[in-house]
This record gives C-alpha cells, sequence and structure tokens, in this order.
C-alpha cells in the first residue's frame, strides 16, 4: 500500500517536471499559429499533436537557429578539447609532484576558476575588445577552458594513482610527460569523461558571455540566437519551440549517452 | 630533488597558471583600476574619481535595491531548492514500481540551458499561456506571473528550478546510495511517520553532499542573468533587477561603463566569499 | 579608452592561443580612416528589422554595383542597444552600416561611433525633410542619412464595432476621436462585440509610442534646459496622460504582460477592438481573417492631437575598413529615390527621401484593398499638422531605457505620480555620468 503510494506521489512528481517539456516538443510539431489554440480550456490537445509536422525543424534549418546551433557545438567541442588538456596537466601538476606551496597553488588554481566567470564578464569583454577577440571563436572558447571543479575533480582522481605505477614507469624511461599521457591518462578515463561533461555543459549553457563577444551572425552561439528570435516583429513560435527542442535535446544526448560516469564525476566531486 | 620537482609541476601548471593571470586576476585588476576613474561624455576624457563610483553606487536608490533583491532571492530560492532537490532524492530512492522512469522525467529539464528555459516560460507565462490554461482548468483565477511585482521572483525561481532540482538532486540521490539499504529499509518500514523517520536517520548521513549541495547551489544563483534579461528587464519596479542584470544594464544599456565596474568589484568580492566556504567543503576531510 | 597597462597580458593571450592551436582572426584596431577601402568586397549591414524587408534594396544595390555584396545582420529591438553599445565601442569592424534611431544619433556622434557625412550636405537639404534634415545633424555636422519616416493610424475591428452597434471612427483627420471616446466604443466592444480587450497600443512600452499621450495634454517631451539634459516628467500632462494610460491596464481595457511587437497578431486574430500601429500594419493586417478600417490616432479631450514622427536613419561606423562601399550604399539607400523606395517595399513604411515619398504616399491607401482607403491623406495630414519629433539629447539612449522601464511599472500597476518621480531621479542619476 505504502509503495504505491509511493509510486503514485514519484508518478504526480515526474510528470508535473516533464509537461512543460512535452508541451514545447508539441508545439515544435505544429504551425506557430496553433500555439494558444489549445490553451483554454486546456485539454489532451494542449498536450498531444495527431497530425505532426516538421516544418518548423525544416524552417529552422534556414533560420539563424540552424548555424548558431553549429556553432555552439563546435565551441562546445573545442572547449571540451581545449579545456581538458588545461585542466588534467594542470591537476596532474597538482597531484604528481611534491613541492613547497602546493596546497596554496591548489588553492589559488581551484578558488579562482570557482568564482563564475560571468561575474567578471563585463571587465573581461572590455579586455577581449582591445584585443580584437570579439566575435571569434577563440574569444568564445577562452574563458571556459579553465574549470575549477574538471581541475578538482581529476586531482582527486590523480591522487587515487599508486606512486609504484609511476615510479615503475620512471624505471623503464618514460620523462614526465610520458608518466602523464601513458599511465594517469589512460586510467583516468572515468573521471576525464567526467570532467570533459562539466566543460561541456558550461559552454553549452552559457548565455551572459556570447551575448558579450560572440553576436554576429557567424558566431552567435543557441542560447542567444534562440531569445533573439523572441523579439522580432512577428514571434513564430513554432519555430521558437523548434529551436529550443534541438537545444535541449543535444546535451541530453550527450549527458545520456556518458549517464555513468556524470553520476560517478557529479558523486564524487561532492561527496568522498 | 624537491625544487626540481617544484619546477616541473610548474611546467605542467603553467597553461593553467596562463589562463587564471589573463581570464580571472588581469580583468579583476582591470576592474578595480577602471572603478577608480569617471569619464564625460560632453567633456570628454577620463578622470580620476577616487572613491567617488563606489559613494555614487551605495548611495544610488536602484543599487541599493538591486542588492536587496539579490539577497531576497538568494535566501528563498536555495534553500527551496535544496530541500525540494532533497526530498526527491529520498522519494526517488525507495522501492516503488516506476522510480526510475519517474527519476529519469525529474531529470530530463537539466539539459535546458537557463536561457532557453527563460524564452519556453516566457510563453507559458504569457496572460494566454499555459500557466494560466491550467489554473483555469483547476478552477482558479488567472495569475499575472511576470507583471506582479509580488509574483514575479517566484516565477523566476520556479523556472530556475525546473532545471536545477534536478540536477542536485542527482548529488543527494548519490549520497543516499551511499548510506546502506538495511539502515534506509529499517527506518522505512519502522512503523509510525515513515517519512519523518525516513528523513531523521537519512539527513544526518547525507549532511555532507547536503551542505555541498547549498553552497555550490548558492553560487550558481548569484549570478543569474538569462532569465532576467530575457523575461522581465528587472521590473516591475526592479522586483527582479538582480546583481548581474543591473551590472549588465549599468555597463550597456545606460552606459556608466566606470560606476559598472565599481559595481562588479562588489560582485567579485561577494562571489569569492561564498566560493571560498564551497572550496572549504569540497576539501573537508582531506 | 585605449590602455596600455594590459599591453603585456595581450602576449600572453597571445601566447595562450598559440598554445590553446587557434588563432584569432585579429586585425589591428584603430581611430578612424577616411581610406575608403577596398572598390569591391562585402558590407554588413546591421538592423533591427527583419531580414526580408532589406532584400529588395540589397538586391537593387547589388544589380547596380557589381562586385559589391550586402549581408544583412538582425538584432531584436529589445538587444540592439546594448549590443550595439559593446560592438561599436569595441571598434568592430564587422559592421560597415547600421540603422540609427533619429534621437540617437546625438549620443552616437559624441561617442565617436559615426562616420562624418558632412560632405553631402547640401544634397540632404535637398532631399529631405527639414525636421528630418535637422535631427540627423549634431553640433551643426551631418552623421547619418535619413531612410525612413513613421506616424501612426488607429486601427479598429470593422465586425466587432458593428456587433456592438458602434459607428466607427472615420478617416478625415478632421473628425479624429478622443481618447476618452476610443475608451467608451473599446469598452462597448468588450461587452457586446466579442473581443477580448477594447486598446491596445503596438509598442506598449516604448516613448516613441507614448510622447504623443503627454504631449496631446501639453506635457512637454520630458526633456528640458539648454543641454537638453533636465528630466521633465512630472508636468501635469505627462502625470495626467500617465494616469490614464495606467488606468486602461488596471481596468482590463488593455491586456498585460504582452510585449512590444508581440501586440499585433492579438489585433489580426480579432481579439482586441482598437489597435495603434505603425504604417507597417497597413500590410501585415491584410493577410488576418478580421475586417478592420484605419483612422488617424486620437488625441485627449481638451487636448491637441499629437502624432510620433521620425524613424530609422542609416550611419557608418568609423571602424568599417570599407568606407568607401559602405558610403556607397548609404547613400543609394536614402538619396536615391529608387533605392529608398526599395527599402519600403517589403515592409511598408514611409521612405524619408521627399520624391520617394510623392511617389509612396498615394499608394498606400491600398495596401490592404478598400480597407486602409484613406492611409494616405492620414500621412499626408499627419506630417504637416500633428508630427512632433522626439527630442534630440546627447542623453536620449538613456533617457529611452529608463522611460521604458517606467512605462512597463506604471503598465503592470505602479502607482504613475510616483513612478515620474522615480524616473526624474533615475534621469538625474544617469545623466550625471555625461554631463
Amino acid at each position: 500500500m505504502k509503495r504505491i503510494s509511493l509510486s503514485v506521489l514519484g508518478g504526480a512528481v515526474g510528470i508535473l517536471f516533464f509537461l512543460p517539456l512535452l508541451w514545447v516538443v508539441t508545439n515544435s510539431l505544429r504551425p506557430g499559429s496553433e500555439t494558444f489554440a489549445n490553451l483554454s480550456p486546456l485539454s489532451w490537445q494542449t498536450f498531444l499533436e495527431l497530425r505532426p509536422t516538421l516544418t518548423n525543424y525544416s524552417a529552422l534549418l534556414n533560420s539563424p537557429i540552424g548555424r548558431a546551433t553549429l556553432n555552439s557545438i563546435l565551441v562546445s567541442a573545442a572547449t571540451v578539447v581545449i579545456g581538458l588538456a588545461v585542466c588534467a596537466t594542470a591537476a596532474f601538476g597538482l597531484a604528481a609532484f611534491q613541492f613547497r606551496g602546493r596546497g596554496l597553488v591548489f588553492g589559488i588554481v581551484v578558488l579562482s576558476f570557482l568564482v563564475p566567470f560571468d561575474a567578471i564578464a563585463i571587465p573581461l569583454s572590455t579586455m577581449f575588445r582591445d584585443w580584437q577577440l570579439t566575435n571569434t571563436f577563440a574569444g568564445l572558447v577562452l574563458p571556459g577552458i579553465g574549470n575549477g571543479m574538471a581541475i578538482f575533480l581529476l586531482r582527486q582522481f590523480f591522487l587515487g594513482i599508486p606512486a609504484e605505477l609511476v615510479e615503475a614507469g620512471r624505471l623503464d624511461g618514460l620523462g614526465w610527460f610520458g608518466v602523464f599521457r601513458w599511465i594517469y591518462l589512460p586510467l583516468s578515463k572515468p573521471a576525464l569523461i567526467g570532467a570533459g561533461l562539466m566543460l561541456f555543459l558550461f559552454q553549452w549553457q552559457a548565455y551572459v558571455w556570447p551575448l558579450l563577444i560572440g553576436t554576429d551572425a557567424n558566431h552567435i552561439l543557441g542560447p542567444v540566437a534562440l531569445s533573439n528570435l523572441q523579439g522580432q516583429n512577428f514571434t513564430d513560435y513554432g519555430l521558437v519551440f523548434a529551436g529550443a527542442v534541438v537545444l535541449t535535446v543535444i546535451p541530453l544526448v550527450v549527458i545520456a549517452g556518458f549517464q555513468r560516469y556524470f553520476v560517478q564525476s557529479v558523486s564524487s566531486t561532492g561527496l568522498k | 630533488m624537491r625544487q626540481r620537482q617544484g619546477l616541473i609541476a610548474l611546467a605542467f601548471l603553467a597553461p593553467a597558471l596562463v589562463c587564471l593571470a589573463v581570464l580571472r586576476i588581469v580583468p579583476a585588476i582591470s576592474a578595480v583600476v577602471e572603478s577608480f576613474y569617471t569619464e564625460s561624455l560632453l567633456r570628454g576624457g577620463r578622470v580620476f574619481a577616487g572613491l567617488g563610483n563606489y559613494t555614487d553606487l551605495l548611495s544610488n536608490k536602484d543599487f541599493r535595491q538591486s542588492v536587496g533583491v539579490t539577497l531576497l532571492f538568494t535566501v528563498l530560492v536555495n534553500p527551496i531548492q535544496v530541500a525540494v532537490s532533497f526530498l526527491l532524492a529520498v522519494l526517488f530512492t525507495q522501492r516503488a514500481a516506476g522510480a526510475k522512469l519517474w527519476r529519469t522525467l525529474v531529470i530530463l529539464p537539466i539539459a535546458t540551458p537557463p536561457a532557453v528555459s527563460a524564452v519556453i516560460w516566457s510563453v507559458i507565462y504569457r496572460p494566454d499561456g499555459l500557466a494560466n490554461g491550467v489554473l483555469e482548468r483547476l478552477g482558479l483565477p488567472a495569475q499575472p506571473f511576470l507583471t506582479s511585482p509580488s509574483q514575479v521572483l517566484p516565477s523566476l525561481i520556479v523556472l530556475l528550478s525546473w532545471i536545477g532540482v534536478g540536477y542536485w538532486m542527482l548529488f543527494l540521490i548519490a549520497g543516499i546510495q551511499e548510506v546502506p539499504e538495511e539502515v534506509r529499509e529499517a527506518a522505512l518500514l519502522d512503523g509510525a511517520g515513515p517519512w519523518r523517520r525516513m528523513i531523521s536517520v537519512v539527513l544526518p548521513l547525507v549532511r555532507r553532499p547536503l551542505a555541498f549541495v547549498l553552497v555550490a547551489d548558492t553560487v550558481s544563483n548569484l549570478l543569474v542573468f538569462a532569465p532576467v534579461q530575457i523575461l522581465t528587464k528587472g521590473g516591475p519596479n526592479g522586483n527582479s533587477n538582480l546583481l548581474m542584470y543591473d551590472v549588465y544594464s549599468r555597463a550597456y544599456a545606460i552606459g556608466d561603463i566606470h560606476v559598472a565596474q565599481a559595481e562588479v568589484v562588489i560582485l567579485v568580492a561577494l562571489t569569492l566569499a561564498i566560493v571560498a566556504a564551497q572550496f572549504r567543503l569540497l576539501r573537508g576531510d582531506q | 579608452m585605449r590602455r596600455n597597462l594590459f599591453a603585456l597580458p595581450a602576449v600572453a593571450v597571445a601566447a595562450a592561443l598559440l598554445l590553446a592551436g587557434c588563432g584569432g582572426s585579429s586585425e589591428p584596431g584603430g581611430q578612424a580612416t577616411t581610406d575608403p577601402g577596398p572598390e569591391t568586397g562585402t558590407i554588413t549591414f546591421t538592423g533591427t528589422d527583419n531580414a526580408e524587408t532589406y532584400q529588395p534594396v540589397i538586391k537593387a544595390f547589388e544589380a547596380k554595383n557589381p562586385g559589391i555584396k550586402v549581408t544583412y545582420t538582425q538584432i531584436p529591438f529589445d538587444q540592439f542597444n546594448a549590443t550595439m553599445q559593446q560592438r561599436l565601442s569595441a571598434k568592430d569592424t564587422g559592421i560597415d552600416v547600421y540603422t540609427v534611431d533619429e534621437p540617437r544619433v546625438s549620443q552616437l556622434a559624441a561617442k565617436g561611433f559615426l562616420t562624418d557625412l558632412s560632405d553631402l550636405d547640401a544634397k540632404v537639404k535637398t532631399s529631405f525633410s527639414a525636421s528630418a534634415y535637422k535631427t540627423n545633424h549634431f553640433r551643426d555636422k551631418l552623421w547619418s542619412l535619413p531612410m525612413w519616416n513613421s506616424t501612426q493610424f488607429l486601427f479598429y475591428n470593422k465586425t466587432a464595432l458593428a456587433k456592438a452597434k458602434v459607428t466607427p471612427p472615420t478617416a478625415d483627420p478632421e473628425q479624429r476621436w478622443t481618447w476618452e471616446q476610443v475608451e467608451a466604443a473599446g469598452r462597448k466592444a468588450m461587452q457586446a462585440g466579442g473581443t477580448k480587450y477594447g486598446l491596445f497600443l503596438e509598442q506598449p512600452e516604448a516613448y516613441y509610442q507614448l510622447q504623443p499621450l503627454a504631449e496631446s495634454l501639453g506635457g512637454g517631451s520630458g526633456i528640458e534646459g539648454d543641454d537638453a539634459l533636465t528630466p521633465a516628467v512630472e508636468t501635469d500632462g505627462w502625470k495626467k496622460a500617465m494616469q490614464w494610460y495606467g488606468a486602461t491596464f488596471a481596468s482590463g481595457l488593455s491586456p498585460r504582460g504582452i510585449g512590444g511587437f508581440q501586440t499585433g497578431p492579438v489585433f489580426a486574430a480579432g481579439d482586441v477592438a482598437f489597435f495603434v500601429g505603425g504604417p507597417w500594419d497597413l500590410k501585415i493586417f491584410g493577410s488576418s481573417k478580421i475586417d478592420w478600417g484605419v483612422a488617424p490616432m486620437p488625441y485627449f479631450q481638451g487636448g491637441k492631437p499629437v502624432t510620433p514622427t521620425g524613424s530609422w536613419s542609416l550611419g557608418v561606423n568609423p571602424a568599417s575598413k570599407q568606407q568607401g562601399m559602405a558610403r556607397k550604399f548609404v547613400e543609394f539607400a536614402t538619396l536615391d529615390p529608387a533605392g529608398n523606395l526599395a527599402t519600403t517595399s517589403t515592409t511598408t513604411i514611409i521612405p524619408a527621401n521627399l520624391e520617394a515619398q510623392k511617389q509612396y504616399t498615394p499608394q498606400m491607401d491600398t495596401f490592404s484593398g478598400a480597407k486602409t482607403a484613406g492611409a494616405a491623406a492620414i500621412t499626408t495630414y499627419e506630417s504637416e499638422h500633428t508630427a512632433v519629433s522626439r527630442p534630440v539629447s546627447v542623453g536620449y539612449i538613456q533617457f529611452e531605457e529608463v522611460m521604458g522601464k517606467a512605462f512597463a511599472d506604471i503598465r503592470n500597476g505602479t502607482n504613475s505620480d510616483a513612478r515620474l518621480q522615480e524616473a526624474t531621479r533615475q534621469l538625474t542619476d544617469a545623466w550625471k555620468s555625461i554631463k
């Protein structure tokens, strides 16, 4: 009896969270002119479309959102690759060596990268402008590559790698970069994927920075382009919803694909 | 030997340290420097102003209101999100039919970027939107949501929690699963008030993840910007004018970059204090 | 603005870029040059309207100037001001030509965001109206070329008014309705005509749209003083106008929560009896299923008829490396009557060029068949008798931002007298940094 009531409660909550998403998907499958048609009174048709059409999605290809989504993918991918290189080497430096002031350096690095860079976005964007980085992919990617959580997570993982392995490697003639490349990295796949996911999600969800630094047609990112759609003389909500679905589904697929590592990385940051 | 190790470590740390200097420290210094200057459009030229921008800011009613709104928002949104995440984490770690599926449904929205969530909810909150459609169906009167000074913050909290609660719940579920199952089961089956027992048994055991979630959540909610810029522009009557948006509009809509830099300095100091707390928690029992 | 203090980090960032393996596409920025740049290539044009609006003029220009291509980027009106401030102060070479709202010319020119076009002064004087000539000047120099002019009409839903047994207003400016009449008729339409709302203004939080309300009651523009940096939004006219305006929302005559430019669909769907909108609506509403007509914009009983005017001009970004081509395009789209007409063929708006205007205005009567009968005569009448420009001030951009928020709050139920007082304080604060 208790189990059933728990199940019902869980179901109610689950559906409550899911309804807005379902409504968005449904409306992305019908013409924008019908967005508000099924709301008063509410019926099952509000959430289900029996004659779905993909016209909004094909229109999306020719709208700024299409290009912007590609930009978002490119920028996020570059952030993950470069960010992992920067964060993993830093974590290695902080985990594999004993030196005076290690704790202090670790503190400073993680602490300053934990400050969300949105806080500093306005002076940073002024500087990027002086450096001619406005409306460049480099300008969009750079601020995302240092991530305090990623460094922290990787270092924790690296600390668990036994010292004997390193010594054996050194005896085999590996340089320190070799130790990093051939011993640490292969052993740390879960942590690398977890950190990569963090870098990816961070960049994919960014809004303030892309708004400040990349608003021309060739460099605009998905979320900014989507919010721009809303300001047009005649808002086509079908298109807006289709864009929202695309910008949500892409990270969802990535998260789902790496779900195991995601949960693992999530739990090892806050818990261990 | 130790010194040599230090040098090698430094070589590995170099890229991160360069990023740190360029992306964090230099802009912070630049903000501090710029915040001591002022510029006149009519007379032209940059003049040293000392603490003038700070005193201007602190005596500005809109800024003071913005600080107040941000504080109110912080003390509302964080406990709410953490409490809901915790209750859901407890709920979804019970053995019950469909728990996995229901849990997934709650997690799905976390993939939505905040700006996209804001766009979606802008349609939901319209007077003829989904929210009022639901209220009408339930026989309740239509609500103004974003156009009401008293409902605007709760409305923003709902749209942020929609994408936030699932995320934080993941941390707490992981924490709860560390608690031996027998302990949880025993708590649940122990007669009267299983929920209360569940919470009184589990809560102390997940104190650490809970504290972590609280601080991390606070940091992420401190700089909320997209929903304000997209939905409310800080209104009505400045009741959703969170600090990050206030900085932005001061810098670019009003165009007073030097006072905006002073505000950035205050904002960074505030964030740093909270992040320092987060860091202490992260290092915790090392 | 440029500071050497951070030259060192520039080296560091270059190193970081090299390290990251991606080079920035950077050109050294600099002061405005008189160098006209290359003869052929691609120039970029940035504005707030939908891309379709400018397709005809771009096509015509490209046909006439082989080798020059124009790409258009849209930034929505709400974001336009902040985004352009960022990009222009960055000396962004990615903008060659951009649209300039006429009252903003002063501030943009003062900040060095516009190329001096004074050599065209004589031509501009003869090709445009005196008021357009004047508003594109700042400190005796010409900074931008007027592209469009605008006015506002009262659109009414014929079916709803007939159902409510209300005789609709006529297109005759001499028989112009008062706001009081519109309000009463709107309420009847809500009771008996089947509309949800009685009245809706197209841009309910825009100064452009609301200035005429205050001016109609003698409230002035809201800016005064020799330097045009003294707020005057607490005059009796402003107070009365805003009290009335706030009440239209409080009483349900107008809807809250629907933003500027999302308002047109409400009229097109038949949900509102009266709608105040621009010449572009003459064509947009033509595709709606409802039956409608146009009349002159109302005024307050006891006040005088006042209508808004002015619109977008075109300016050249001083940071552009293609000054020559940019100027060619700007001149074509404004000074050349054919080019200027082409800017108005998709979105129906009044061309600023007098030659183009002469050809254009008579056509306005037939934009949507018989529904738009009278629009041409109204347009001519308003520009001769009732049009009042927005104020010229270096502080106009701040003024518009502050007033926009005040209008939004008044619309949402804030006491209007108190909110105008608040606006005065905010303006005083914002303008302190300009003075």
